[in-house]
């Protein structure tokens, strides 16, 4: 029932001659919600365009819905609801009239019209606001309006793009959480962009991260997030901290000090990294402050923050550039002292080094 | 379009001192506005009302009153062939010009906007020039387009053997006018179709909507207000303008011109007065009910984007 999406060699450079997206295969299964998740200006709204058919590929692109060839179909032909960042209702209409308009336009009878405009603001608890104007809405009722809109039509994929971005902290958990219950229940294919990883791994089945035009990664939310394939998703997902080491005969070595159980699979070159200098990528959990006697490294704290469940460190010294290393939130740690951690070598994602910096 | 960039334009204008802004927009505290303070900011509007409005409309209407016919006038006319023929010729020509300039101006406008090309800026330089031309000016350029020596009467000559000359009647008027109310609309336009979300299109498309719908339900309500606007001062010049017609021919009926010649010539000062009284009352009544017919549109379509 739901709609396959496949896209096959699509491409798109600009009239100027930028490469926006590099050539990409993609296949989003019937019902399944696909992130497109990356920083501003990787291609992800590119591709999200492209399914809605605002954008059209290069030349040599196909892109089917369930088989049917939709390349060069225009949006108002290929039935996809889309959902923006700017919530794009309409001003001169009101709540109501806004979700009517795509029934009205597909010439669904007033009777059977109303029914359904009434279910769908039911369904986003914003049946009270049906005669409001867009002006008299808030933020997190305004998108709501807009997904009642974009879903009231059936549509064969959901668009969305950035949806909760111009939402405050708090509201736009709950939304995601609101919009993560809706997709489920709908059972319909979704495209959802953001640069959120938190927002990313929370929605998504699947997580496509971008870079510059190019797809870095396809996964799960937990492969993305434990088996990053390249130190830019790495960094991306948030294991922002960074050491060298060298690998010699299957054994990591940092300094003076050797590990035996590290996961050195490169999945870009399919084999494991026997021999070489190495790149270590790690979130706050790759080392644990500890005393002196177990210690492997000593760095000194350059910044404490509290964050409420623990307490996080800047700590120099350790690797090229400042780590952060988590620790428990009753400590006291004062700025300037010295702390000792120990690594926890199965934290730690190996990447070859990269022989001069880019 | 986020709401913040509305409010920032809408905050920026601080070209005025600033201790005063309050006592102007009404949010005087308590005690910071003495009765004196306030009663002198009015003073300039209550002149200008004075000066400008009341005193010689009064004097208008009194004229009319002091004529021959008494109040008379009023009927005399609404009845008398001429004066009734030129009030609906007058009125017909001026919406004709305003609905011309519109459709133009919104197709050109709106192009411009959304079109990058060479000579662009240079175009539109060139549409919005006529802003500067007094209306003699612009009646002497239709003379030399439809009249007897025009370029469109040689063209035709030497097509057809026939000289199609319409400089010196209402047509050429028309022409003249047009001509004189598109910088406006275009500017009006212009400005408008910036802040166009485009978004709000592709949201309509998504949702199945062709073209056509797409300018009647997104593309017009978000122009609306600058149509309004633009449409309301180029009627009111369309109703007014006199010198375009007076270096046309002094024998175009159009309003203007009726009352300039009764009052000139056949010094019959009630008429040219009730005239007057009229033209003013038409103009005001059209685009106050233009303003009904389309406020609530133009007004939502104001406060939308965010």
């Amino acid at each position: 029932m739901s709609t396959q999406i496949r896209l096959r060699n699509c491409a798109k450079t600009f009239a100027d001659g930028t490469r926006a997206l590099a050539p990409f295969d993609l296949t989003i299964e019937g019902g399944e919600t696909i992130v497109l998740l990356g920083p501003s200006g990787c291609g992800k709204t590119t591709i999200l365009r492209m399914i809605a058919g605002l954008e059209f590929s290069d030349a040599g692109g196909v892109i089917s819905f369930d088989g049917d060839d939709v390349t060069r179909q225009s949006i108002e032909k290929r039935r996809v609801g889309m959902v923006f960042q700017s919530y794009a209702l309409f001003p001169n209409m009101t709540v109501a009239e806004n979700v009517a308009y795509g029934l009205k336009v597909h010439g669904v009878p007033g009777k059977e019209r109303d029914a359904r405009v009434d279910a769908m603001l039911e369904m986003m608890h914003i049946d009270m606001l049906a005669d409001r104007r867009i002006d008299q809405l808030s933020g997190g009722q305004r998108q709501r309006v807009a997904l009642a809109r974009a879903i009231a039509v059936q549509p064969r994929v959901l668009l969305l793009d950035e949806p909760l971005t111009a939402l405050d902290a708090k509201l736009r958990v709950r939304l995601r959480t609101e919009i993560n219950a809706l997709l489920r229940k709908l059972g319909i294919t979704a495209v959802y962009v953001t640069h959120d990883q938190e927002e990313a791994m929370a929605l998504g089945d699947r997580i496509v991260v971008m870079q510059k035009g190019e797809i870095a990664q396809i996964g799960t939310p937990r492969e993305i997030y434990r088996k990053p394939q390249n130190p830019f998703v790495a960094d991306f997902v948030g294991a922002a901290n960074r050491m060298t080491g060298q690998m010699r005969d299957g054994r990591l070595h940092i300094g003076a000090h050797v590990f035996d159980a590290v996961d050195a699979f490169d999945p870009r070159h399919g084999a494991i990294i026997d021999q070489g200098a190495v790149e270590l990528y790690f979130r706050a959990d790759g080392l644990s402050p500890c005393d002196l006697d177990e210690a492997h490294f000593t760095g000194r704290v350059e910044a404490v923050s509290y964050l409420g469940e623990r307490l996080r460190l800047t700590v120099s010294g350790i690797g090229p550039q400042a780590v952060t290393i988590d620790t428990h939130a009753d400590d006291v740690i004062e700025t300037g002292a010295d702390v000792h951690c120990r690594v926890n070598a199965d934290r730690l994602t190996v990447f070859p080094a990269v022989a001069a910096h880019s | 379009m986020s709401s913040v960039e509305h409010i920032k334009e809408g905050r920026s204008r601080p070209s005025f001192p600033l201790s005063l802004l309050p006592l102007v927009f009404g949010r005087a505290t308590p005690g910071a506005g003495s009765p004196a303070i306030l009663a002198l900011l009015m003073l300039p509007g209550l002149i200008i009302v004075a000066a400008f409005f009341a005193i010689p409309m009064a004097l208008v209407a009194m004229r009319v009153a002091d004529g021959p016919d008494g109040l008379a006038t009023y009927f005399v006319i609404l009845t008398n062939e001429r004066y009734l023929a030129s009030l609906i010729q007058t009125l017909v020509m001026s919406g004709g010009v305003t609905v011309t300039a519109l459709i133009l101006c919104g197709i050109c406008g709106l192009f411009l906007v959304r079109n990058r090309f060479a000579g662009r800026n240079v175009i539109t330089a060139l549409l919005t020039l006529p802003l500067s031309f007094p209306g003699t000016v612009v009646g002497f350029m239709v003379i030399m387009l439809a009249g007897r020596q025009g370029v469109i009467g040689s063209v035709t000559d030497a097509l057809w053997g026939e000289k199609i000359v319409f400089a010196y009647e209402i047509t050429g008027l028309f022409v003249g006018y047009l001509y004189f109310s598109i910088p406006r609309v275009i500017l009006a336009v212009m400005a408008s179709a910036e802040k166009l979300d485009p978004q709000l299109e592709e949201a309509a498309r998504s949702l199945g909507a062709p073209t056509w719908r797409v300018v009647k339900d997104v593309i017009l309500p978000g122009l609306m207000p600058g149509l309004v606007s633009s449409g309301a001062i180029c009627f009111a010049t369309a109703m007014g303008a006199f010198g375009t017609a007076f270096t046309l021919a002094t024998d175009i009926d159009v309003l203007p011109m009726v009352i300039y010649t009764e009052f000139t010539r056949n010094a019959n000062i009630a008429v040219a007065a009730a005239l007057s009284i009229a033209l003013g009352a038409m103009t005001w009544a059209v685009l106050a009910a233009v303003r009904v017919f389309v406020g609530n549109g133009a007004t939502s379509g104001t406060g939308g984007g965010a």
